[in-house]
């Protein structure tokens, strides 16, 4: 029979003392960044020396555990200093920083009307879709407020695009504006009514 | 090359752009496959190839330059699929962080009807 | 109930699009009826008259609304040779490809890490000594774990019911069960002796790291029920209890493009599965 049991016991799991942990962080082989990254997500203290070490980690697997520790360690200073890489000009640090912030809904939330009216419009394009995950009708109205006053057309694509799946129907004024304001943009208006037809179609009761 | 409608693979992850893009590409006769992210975009890939890839930067879970980065790193045929990246950013670092990771054209989003349909010909090889 | 209209191409997509962000279940045309009929279903269910309102339901997640969604589609019902097609591509791909660099007589693990009352381990098990001609050239170790403690004794106990064993034809069944009263049927003494049952919490790294790594690890329909930091957590620990090289599949609906960027994708005849990338030589 070529199925077998096998009778010993699991290995222990070492836990690194924290000094371990954060030499780790900067050591020159992958592996062992790798293991004090992983390690780290077990303590919030090692937060700080998480998001610097990001910032120069080349490897795509380090980075992507770092993130997971940083969104595991979850208090407010590890998303704070998260929120700075959405600025960077890696495509690669944005995207894992904005999809740590999208597991961190309630300790994002906070950080949110800041960020809708940061004067960086990549800022509040990435940031209207963490928005999404806010309670609905405090999205829709943080979103119209955007939409509001928003002289960018990406910034309105992205706020649209949300309003779209939790627009309630207080925002189908505001979506009217944005509509006229932009009537020389195609794909605003066919995303303005777009988004409108689902709030309607959402808020019919049959 | 294969007769029969050319197929588009639209990588964004705004379900509105999408739709759009969509809307435009099937009326101009290719077909269209969609994807969220870079990684659903390889997975598409590997199950039907496709002539054209459009491809979005900020996605969640892979960029769109680092899928393509990907792509064409890869030892077979979907490593040459030309790509047109859209991009909401118009600084020239960014335009050629774009072409060192493997685009072949670059267009400012919002995306205008008529130049994606004009790129979609010409990257595919249809007639105007 | 009156029959329904079916979901226009805008409301399907906008609930395939929410399930998606929510479960990270992966639904495309092909399985739209199969969508379509668990919508009917859940429509008539709860009473709602329009798929709008059932769509708002879903949305406020009202009464575990979403929890009764997708339990629909994973039919908590388990049975033996559930999803075969992985199964199929166990043998045909992921043993030959895991045996590369394996000699006689080393050892293969194999992990199945929601094995609920543990239809899949001993289907795993059954699998490999019918489908795998040279089974007996190695030694395999099946490891089974889920979090919950009480299908887990039901596990170690192997007592199923028709229903569980609807797959199997009768010969399978002859070999690898004992018939009891009632109905009932007990996995082989043999086979019930060849899989390791434990408990572990897939989110918890300093639960999985002590299980070690593996050539093959089946986490099927279990990630769905989790919220994406946890989602993440657990395909990250699973990743680390993989060989460089090994694979991981998950359910039917389920896609790693969703959850985690380290693993790379595999496309076998059968199915596609996630494989943790191989050791580069530079």
């Amino acid at each position: 029979m070529p199925l077998v049991r096998k009778p010993t016991l699991p290995a222990e799991h070492r836990n690194p003392a924290p000094a371990e942990v954060l030499a780790g962080l900067v050591s020159a082989s992958c592996d062992e960044r790798w293991a004090a990254a992983r390690a780290a997500g077990g303590l919030p203290e090692a937060a700080a020396a998480l998001a610097a070490a990001l910032l120069h980690e080349s490897d795509a697997h380090v980075r992507e555990a770092m993130f997971t520790s940083l969104v595991r360690i979850g208090t407010r200073d590890s998303v704070a200093r998260v929120l700075p890489m959405l600025r960077s000009h890696d495509s690669a640090l944005r995207t894992g920083a904005l999809d740590a912030l999208r597991s961190s809904p309630s300790a994002a939330h906070e950080f949110l009307p800041q960020l809708l009216s940061d004067p960086d419009v990549d800022v509040r394009i990435l940031s209207c879709e963490l928005a999404r995950s806010l309670p609905t009708e405090e999205a829709s109205r943080s979103l119209c407020a955007l939409l509001a006053h928003e002289p960018e057309i990406n910034v309105c694509a992205a706020a649209i695009e949300v309003l779209a799946e939790v627009g309630d129907q207080a925002a189908l004024p505001t979506l009217a504006r944005c509509a006229q304001r932009f009537s020389q943009v195609p794909f605003l208006e066919f995303a303005i009514r777009l988004a409108t037809n689902r709030i309607t179609a959402a808020g019919n009761r049959g | 090359m294969s007769a029969g409608p050319k197929t588009i693979l639209v990588v964004d992850d705004a379900a509105l752009v999408r739709v759009y893009y969509r809307s435009i590409l099937e009326e101009a006769g290719f077909r269209v496959e969609e994807a969220l992210n870079g990684l659903e975009a390889l997975e598409a890939l590997l199950g039907k190839p496709a002539d054209l890839l459009v491809v979005d930067i900020n996605m969640p879970q892979m960029d769109g330059l680092t899928f393509l980065r990907v792509l064409r790193d890869r030892a077979d045929p979907l490593a040459a699929i030309p790509a047109l990246v859209t991009s909401t950013e118009s600084a020239q670092a960014d335009v050629a962080a774009a072409r060192a990771a493997g685009a072949n054209f670059y267009l400012l989003k919002p995306v205008e009807r008529g130049q994606l349909v004009e790129f979609a010909r010409m990257l595919c090889g249809v007639a105007p | 109930m009156a029959e329904l209209p079916a979901p226009t191409e805008d409301e399907f997509r906008r609930l395939c699009e929410y399930l998606y962000r929510r479960t990270g279940m992966v639904f495309n045309e092909a399985k739209r009826y199969y969508v379509e009929r668990r919508v009917w279903d859940r429509m008539a269910a709860t009473e709602s008259s329009s798929f709008a309102i059932y769509f708002a339901r879903l949305r406020t997640d009202m009464e575990d609304e979403i929890q009764q969604f997708v339990n629909a589609f994973t039919v908590n019902e388990t049975y033996f040779y559930r999803e075969d097609y992985q199964l199929k591509c166990l043998t045909s791909d992921l043993m030959l490809e895991r045996v590369r660099e394996k000699q006689s007589g080393d050892v293969i693990r194999i992990w199945s890490a929601a094995c609920s009352s543990g239809e899949e381990p001993y289907s795993i098990a059954m699998w490999l000594l019918e489908n795998w001609p040279t089974v007996d050239d190695y030694a395999i170790e099946i490891v089974a774990s889920d979090i919950d403690t009480r299908v887990l004794d039901l596990a170690r106990a192997g007592t199923y019911g028709k229903r569980a064993l609807m797959r199997l034809p009768p010969e399978l069944i002859g070999k690898y069960f004992d018939a009891l009263p009632g109905e009932l049927w007990r996995i082989s003494p043999q086979l019930r002796d060849s899989v390791s049952f434990t408990a572990v919490n897939l989110v918890d790294p300093d639960q999985t790291w002590p299980h070690g790594q593996f050539d093959v690890v089946f986490c099927r329909n279990v990630l769905i029920y989790f919220d994406d930091a946890s989602r993440r957590l657990a395909a990250e620990n699973l990743y680390e209890n993989l060989f460089p090289g090994g694979f991981i599949c998950l359910g039917h609906t389920e896609s790693m493009s969703r959850i985690s960027p380290l693993f790379e994708v595999r496309r076998f005849a059968d199915a596609i599965v996630y494989q943790r990338p191989e050791i580069k030589q530079s």
